[in-house]
Parts: C-alpha cells; structure tokens; sequence
C-alpha cells in the first residue's frame, strides 16, 4: 500500500488508482511494414525491471485522468508524477 | 428512458446520526474544455463551474461539484419536478452541446443522493473508505471522489457534519444497506 499524488485530485491511496504498465512506448508510424517479431515487440514485450521504472497510472475511482509515474518498484517510493505529454522530470 | 424508481427510498435515524435519500433531485454532467464555457454556464445558472480541485461552487438552486479538470456534476439544492428538470435540461442542451462547447448529460437516474447528518458521519465513512477527510470536513463545499466499502461515490460537504453522497444507481441498494448496518455499531 502506498499513497500516490495524482496531478489533478492531490494525495490519495493507492487503491484508488489502477496501473496501466510500462509508459513512453511509441506506436510505431508504420504497423503494416513491420515483421511479426517486430509487431509482438511492440505490443506484448515490457520491462519488468528492480528499480526505478517509468508507469502509467490511471486515477481510476477519482477523476478518471492517465498520467505518469516514476516508481522505485523495490520499495514502491515515488520519485516523480508527471501529466500525460509532459517529459519525465527524472533522465530516462 | 430514464429511470427514476430508485431501489433505496427511505430514512433512517441513529442516534443523531440521520441518512436519507433525497429525490427527485436534478443532476447533469457536463464536460468541456472550451474557453467560453465557463461564461455560457454562469450566464445561464449564475454560477462558474469551479476550477480548483475538489471544490464546488454554489447557489440557492444548485451546486457545482469539481470532478475533473474538464467534468462537472450539477445538482439542484432543493427537490425539483420532472418537468423543471426537463426544461433545464434542454436550455443547457440547446447553449452547449448543439454549438459544440461540451456535452451535457442528464445522470438524475444514473446517481442517487443520500444525505448523511450528524456528528459522527466521518466515523462512519472511515470505517470503510481509503480517503483521508482531515481537510474535507475542515472545508464546507469541498468535494471527494473516492471508494466506501469498494463502491464509488462522490461526496459533497454541505455544512459541519452535513453531507451529501452520490452513489451509482446499481450500487445503492448495497452501499445503503451497508451504511445501515455500520451505523448501528458507531
């Protein structure tokens, strides 16, 4: 359990929100010229690190707003909450 | 169509603790992230969607509740017939969403409003809400999205120890009688 500062609402518990996995994956431009391991790259393949990791996160049984998310996923500390669009204030 | 026969209907008293529901009460959604929507909104119901979180604005007639940087929930203050509610309805309609400056909702069947009073309110959400109310009860008018016994409901600050809940129609018959039960043992 942690507490998570949602850029709209402020501080709320983590069970308010729902994760939405690994931010910063760009569609490719072009989906129709890429080969299938290509395609599964893209559409299936996250990371899974120990460590500082870049999250979306959705404030799911509030204001319903996706925004993103620095999380330590060792020990669930924080490190930044960023809008949707914004760049990561922490070097990716 | 819409569907006003709500599953809860009732009053109940415990101790100074008072919960009912209260209808036939108008609520519409709005959303917009036009700029003259806030001034369309304010000439048509002499008050300004509020901009800051969590906060609402409000006349002898109706609030404005705060549910998203681009989402609000009006309601009427006072029970309200079917016919009034239809009338404002459609002028809200007509000035909003046939020029395209957001969309307007008519939810008066999608969310049921109980009136909680009395001076252990906080005690009783506590019981099963994941939502600090330090600042929410300090705070008359302030407004909280969250869960109460895994459903979600809006709540609304009226005066000390006087709020309104908002539950979803499907949901209320279960979180009522839940509110019943948890009340008992305050």
């Amino acid at each position: 359990m942690f507490i998570i500062n949602c850029p709209y609402c402020g501080e709320r518990d983590q069970t308010e929100f729902s994760s939405g996995g690994e931010a910063h994956i760009v569609r490719p431009k072009q989906p129709t010229e890429l080969s299938d391991d290509e395609w599964a790259e893209f559409l299936f393949m996250r990371k899974n690190i120990k460590g500082i990791q870049f999250e979306r996160w959705n404030h799911s049984h509030g204001c319903r707003k996706w925004f993103n998310v620095v999380r330590d996923t060792s020990n669930d500390k924080i490190h930044a909450v960023y809008k949707m669009g914004e760049k990561p204030p922490i070097n990716k | 169509m819409l569907n006003f026969e709500t599953t809860v209907q009732d009053s109940k008293s415990y101790g100074d603790l008072t919960l009912s529901e209260m209808e036939p009460i108008l609520k519409i959604n709005l959303r917009s992230n036009k700029r003259e929507f806030s001034t369309k909104i304010g000439k048509l119901l002499s008050i300004i969607p509020p901009i800051e979180a969590n906060t609402s604005s409000s006349n002898e007639d109706y609030s404005i509740l705060w549910l998203s940087p681009d989402e609000w929930l009006i309601y009427s203050s006072n029970k309200i017939s079917y016919e009034k509610q239809n009338l404002l309805e459609e002028n809200l309609f007509k000035n909003i969403s046939n020029i395209n400056q957001g969309s307007v909702t008519n939810v008066t069947d999608h969310w049921v409003m109980i009136n909680l009073k009395g001076s252990k309110i906080y005690d009783l959400l506590s019981k099963s809400s994941p939502y600090d109310f330090k600042n929410f009860k300090m705070k008359k008018g302030s407004v909280a999205q969250t869960l109460l016994n895994h459903t979600d409901v809006i709540l609304h600050n009226l005066d000390d120890n006087n709020l309104n809940l908002f539950v979803r129609r499907s949901f209320s018959e279960d979180l009522w009688l839940w509110i019943n039960d948890s009340a008992r043992f305050l």
